[in-house]
């Protein structure tokens, strides 16, 4: 085995085990792991950019192959770098201009034309559907998304959500009803929505454990099994100092 | 203080090392529960089955390492479909964090089924911009990525004759985490330039993402692990995802047990007072 991988799984498993001493109390090992995580992403992210955007993007195009139009969108670009200079910051309003008004003509059309006319098609669909030979049909089936009593369910929990959210009506009587009804179909998708959600986050511990796992194979030098007694010897050390530092303070 | 309120005040350490040792137990000793494909999952599989060779197939791999142990196993399943079904892969990324991890497994999938780069398949790398990305490619893919991951020109790469933009792009499948990611593919892209389009996502999207699902804007999702350990059963190979599963069943249901036994807990400690009171009248 090479002695990259080696080394990779060596720090892999004692990042992974000081993240997870957090779990048992805030600690220095973990306090290394966090600050080493988010200093090793900003690095990679501003070196990557700089390669793409700088070298690959700006530099080459323009010295290679002469394409000096690509002048324009830098400058734009370099009048946000104005911001730093206080008596000059004015002028970086023209490029943040310049991106609200094209990322607002680009996504304004594009979001209402998917996500609100799409789904208003989507939920407006016809009960009763003409099959050739068949005649007209009214599907019964919940497996099936396209079934009529599927449309009749998402039509009654769009309506009475929308309902619950129309507060210039007091919600009583039948109102009530609709907006109770509401309450039920919000409820349903919080419940869906954090069973994934706790589902993602087991995946992610499945994940790293089936990493430790693997880095306690001999080819790595069961650097799982060392590192957890470390980080297990490290806890202990710190949790008696803490303890022996407690009685001082009382004396 | 009653039996129900000292489980109440329980250390949440002990319920750490209940869900640890229900993950890492069915990790070492595999039961193999059986795994039931979903419509969704199948949708994906089932269009990629669909494609003749040499069709163009678009995978862009927009996550970093924080979601891999999700979209890691999809990404490995979806590679080693399209090259099994001999596709010409362009394969790419929305998120700069994930660059390197997105080049780590094609050149991984691309050597175990002995294809070659740029004639079977192209990495194109990171471009800034998001979604501007997108449309950018749907006028001029090589305007978007000039080159590819490795420096060489994309014009004139095998892999790519006869691609102009998205157009031209039989299938595209967004594994994302996050944004940029499903939904800009649609909006920026599919709606747009009128290719048929998938998605992959992390668990905690895929709830979000059911409402494009039904009503026809993609053809399918692989949700989560779970969606991964699913097209892994329909490739009959079994991975990181399907092993998983246990693991994933075995902590759910540890999970659902605590959910009952605390609120069990709950209602019985609310009630106690109330019995206290009733006796003391």
């Amino acid at each position: 085995m090479p002695v990259e991988t080696i080394i990779g799984g060596w720090v892999a498993t004692g990042l992974t085990l000081f993240i997870f001493s957090f779990l048992y109390k805030d600690n220095p090992l973990f306090k290394l792991a966090e600050n080493l995580y988010v200093g090793v992403s900003v690095g990679y992210t501003i070196i990557k950019t700089y390669d793409t955007v700088i070298k690959q993007l700006i530099w080459r195009p323009i010295v290679e192959n002469g394409e000096w139009s690509l002048l324009i969108p830098v400058a734009i670009g370099a009048l946000m770098l104005t911001r730093y200079v206080p008596k000059a910051a004015w002028i970086s309003r023209y490029a943040f201009a310049f991106i609200v008004g094209v990322g607002s003509g680009l996504a304004i059309p594009r979001t209402i034309s998917s996500f609100i006319l799409k789904q208003i098609e989507d939920t407006v669909r016809p009960l009763m559907t003409l099959v050739p030979g068949e005649g007209v049909t009214f599907t019964w089936s919940l497996l099936n998304p396209a079934s009529s009593l599927n449309i009749i369910i998402i039509l009654v929990g769009v309506s009475s959500v929308l309902f619950y959210f129309f507060f210039s009506v007091e919600h009583t009587g039948p109102g009530k009803v609709v907006a109770r009804t509401g309450i039920l179909f919000l409820m349903i998708a919080f419940g869906a929505a954090f069973g994934y959600t706790v589902m993602a986050r087991m995946s992610l511990l499945i994940g790293r454990l089936t990493d430790l796992i693997e880095f306690s194979d001999p080819s790595y030098g069961r650097p799982s099994l060392w590192l957890l007694g470390l980080t297990i010897l490290t806890l202990v050390v710190m949790a008696r100092r803490s303890s022996n530092k407690q009685p001082k303070e009382e004396e | 203080m009653t039996f129900a309120e000292r489980m109440l005040k329980i250390d949440r350490r002990i319920i750490f090392l209940v869900i640890g040792v229900c993950t890492l137990l069915p990790l070492l000793y595999p039961v193999g529960l059986p795994i039931k494909i979903s419509p969704e999952v199948r949708g994906v599989y089932d269009h990629i089955e669909s494609l003749p060779e040499g069709s163009v197939f678009l995978l862009s791999l927009d996550f970093d390492p924080a979601s891999k142990p999700e979209l890691h196993p999809q990404s490995i399943s979806l590679l080693r479909h399209a090259f099994r079904k001999n596709l010409r892969v362009i394969a790419m990324t929305l998120w700069v964090s994930g660059t390197g991890m997105a080049d780590q497994i094609i050149t991984q999938v691309a050597r175990e089924m002995g294809k070659e780069s740029g004639k079977d398949y192209v990495f194109l790398g990171w471009s800034p911009g998001g979604t501007v990305v997108i449309i950018n490619m749907g006028q001029d893919l090589y305007g978007a990525f000039p080159a590819d991951y490795n420096g060489k020109s994309t014009k004139g790469l095998p892999v790519l004759h006869g691609i102009a933009n998205l157009r031209d792009v039989n299938y595209a499948v967004s594994l994302g985490a996050g944004r940029p990611g499903v939904e800009e593919w649609y909006v920026f892209g599919k709606d747009k330039y009128k290719f048929e389009l998938g998605g992959g996502c992390t668990g905690v999207m895929a709830p979000g993402l059911y409402p494009l699902l039904r009503s026809g804007q993609i053809n399918g999702l692989i949700g989560g692990l779970r969606g991964a350990a699913e097209y892994e059963t329909l490739m009959d190979q079994k991975g990181r995802a399907i092993a998983g599963m246990d693991a994933q069943s075995a902590t759910h249901l540890a999970i659902i047990v605590l959910v009952i036994m605390c609120n069990l807990f709950y209602f019985s400690s609310r009630n106690t007072p109330r019995q206290q009171g009733h006796s003391g009248a």
